[in-house]
């Protein structure tokens, strides 16, 4: 043992941490957990939103029809966007609670569990968006050089999310059903942005409301860069927009989550 | 070194826990009704470098607390507390370990949680397996271990990790006689290597052992501190002696 003495010291001399390394086991580790014990494994991660789309397609182009181009895609786009936030957030809380135990005894930076939560989920996104562009391919639309625009927006979406999750997990020991009413939000914040509909049928004046939602531009802009029609998204003001809220909640989010994770460890 | 000047730690009981807006909303009428628990109070403590420190008391003596308030897990009321270096909390062992991971992941996850890098881990991995005795149970599922191995693999880790602070609350009381006397002799070395050790225990014995300087805390203040014969000696006065009844 009295290797400490040589090897350790001239390896990390002042005895540095590493959380970089706990952020991405303690993300693998709750991905492994969450599809292992399940049989088709993290096919589930995949299905979800499948299975939504699934049957929201059929609803909405059998029983009711848009006058949306590529509604598949459309639809399918949509959904998986949403189903990363409301994966993020809600997640986010449930690895706190989870994680209680191990935060009554052990220091490390709270927000690592925010952030391997969200690591996770935006593993699951990414194979989403792989599934999508099999869609993508097989429906004949082809790629532009607006595509590339998607990384920014998934980028935007990315800060905006985590921002988000930061600010709930910074309330959730205090307000435990805080998960609850953030459920009822997620649900509301489905329909009123355009995920399963066409913004084209919403009256104007509620336009403004409605991107309010950076969720909403962020939606639409991924759309118009990959299947169109128009490109009022992609405008620089547009990425202004979002960027500038994002950057905002985010600051706030992680402001508290900063004060209020301190006592963490007493209230959960 | 670990240094804390006037450092209280006060949690406060709710009468009526509230940890719900729904429970706010329904109580936003009725006061608030706290009860203050002095936990610490007034604690002034220095540890210096390579000192093997052993803290004894009574049960919610704030033994605990004062840990968990130098392993920054707990925030002071007031009053400050500064560490120079890295720290190695033997709080509870295997806090983190997930049943359903092997004895190889969870060594990684832990290692993780405790701060280290992959390399850092692995470097050490060998010694650690042999250490805690486990080598037929890498691959094999946590939770089909024993608790007794567990605690024993978690120890192992967190001796593996060589950090310069240490901070043990009571966990020797666990493993068997043979595994309790490799603990032992651990502490020895890293008592020769001059690591800073924090020792709270209820096992004089072992106290007596090891320990340069003990403290006594009583009610979340220190009552005595100095040499270790001395304090345990107050410590034994103060306790009733209860008479054992023999036949």
């Amino acid at each position: 043992m009295s290797s400490y003495t040589e090897t350790c010291k001239q390896r990390n001399p002042l005895g540095r941490r590493n959380y970089l390394y706990l952020t991405l086991v303690m993300a693998i580790t709750d991905f492994k957990i969450k599809y292992d014990n399940s049989v088709l494994g993290y096919f589930w991660s995949l299905l979800k939103p499948l299975l939504m789309f699934g049957t929201l397609y059929l609803v909405f182009s059998v029983f009711v029809r848009w006058e949306v181009e590529n509604y598949k895609l459309y639809l399918l786009l949509g959904i998986i966007l949403w189903n990363f936030l409301s994966e993020v957030t809600l997640n986010s809380m449930v690895l706190l609670e989870g994680k209680a135990s191990i935060l009554k005894k052990i220091y490390f930076p709270r927000w690592i569990i925010v952030i391997a939560s969200s690591l996770t989920s935006l593993l699951t996104l990414l194979l989403n968006i792989g599934v999508f562009f099999i869609f993508f391919v097989f429906s004949g639309a082809h790629f532009q050089s607006s595509s590339l625009y998607l990384i920014i927006y998934l980028a935007e979406l990315y800060v905006f999310v985590v921002g988000l999750a930061l600010l709930l997990c910074s309330l959730f020991p205090k307000f435990r059903d805080i998960h609850h009413i953030w459920e009822v939000f997620v649900q509301l914040g489905f329909w009123a942005t355009p995920i399963v509909y066409p913004i084209s049928i919403v009256p104007k004046k509620y336009h403004t409301l409605i991107f309010l939602n950076p969720a909403a531009r962020i939606i639409q802009g991924c759309r118009q860069a990959l299947i169109g029609p128009g490109s009022e998204f992609l405008s620089f003001t547009n990425h202004i927009i979002i960027i500038s809220v994002v950057v905002c909640l985010f600051a706030v989010g992680l402001g508290m989550f900063n004060r209020l994770s301190r006592s963490f460890a007493e209230e959960l | 070194m670990i240094t804390l000047e006037e450092v209280n730690k006060i949690f406060l009981l709710p009468h009526n826990r509230k940890t719900t807006l729904r429970q706010r909303f329904v109580s936003l009428l009725q006061k608030n009704v706290y009860e203050e628990l002095y936990a610490l109070r007034d604690i002034n403590l220095r540890v210096d470098e390579g000192e093997f420190l052993g803290i004894i008391g009574k049960n919610g003596a704030g033994k605990s607390t004062l840990l968990k308030l130098v392993a920054k897990v707990l925030e002071p009321t007031s009053g400050t507390i500064s560490v120079n270096g890295d720290i190695a909390p033997f709080l509870e062992l295997g806090v983190g370990f997930q049943g359903d991971l092997t004895v190889k992941d969870n060594i990684f996850l832990y290692g993780a949680l405790l701060g280290r890098s992959r390399n850092e881990i692995a470097d050490k991995y060998d010694w650690l397996i042999d250490f805690s005795g486990l080598e037929r149970f890498v691959d094999a599922k946590l939770k089909n271990l024993s608790s007794g191995m567990q605690v024993r693999l978690g120890f192992s880790i967190t001796v593996s990790i060589e950090s310069p602070i240490l901070l043990v609350d009571e966990v020797l009381a666990v493993g068997d006689i043979d595994f309790q006397q490799k603990c032992y002799n651990i502490f020895e070395t890293f008592k020769k290597d001059g690591r800073t050790i924090v020792f709270v225990s209820h096992d004089l014995g072992a106290i007596e052992r090891f320990c340069d300087r003990v403290v006594l805390l009583e009610n979340g203040q220190i009552k005595a501190q100095g040499e270790r014969g001395l304090v345990i000696a107050e410590y034994l006065a103060n306790t009733k002696p209860t008479k054992i009844l023999c036949e």
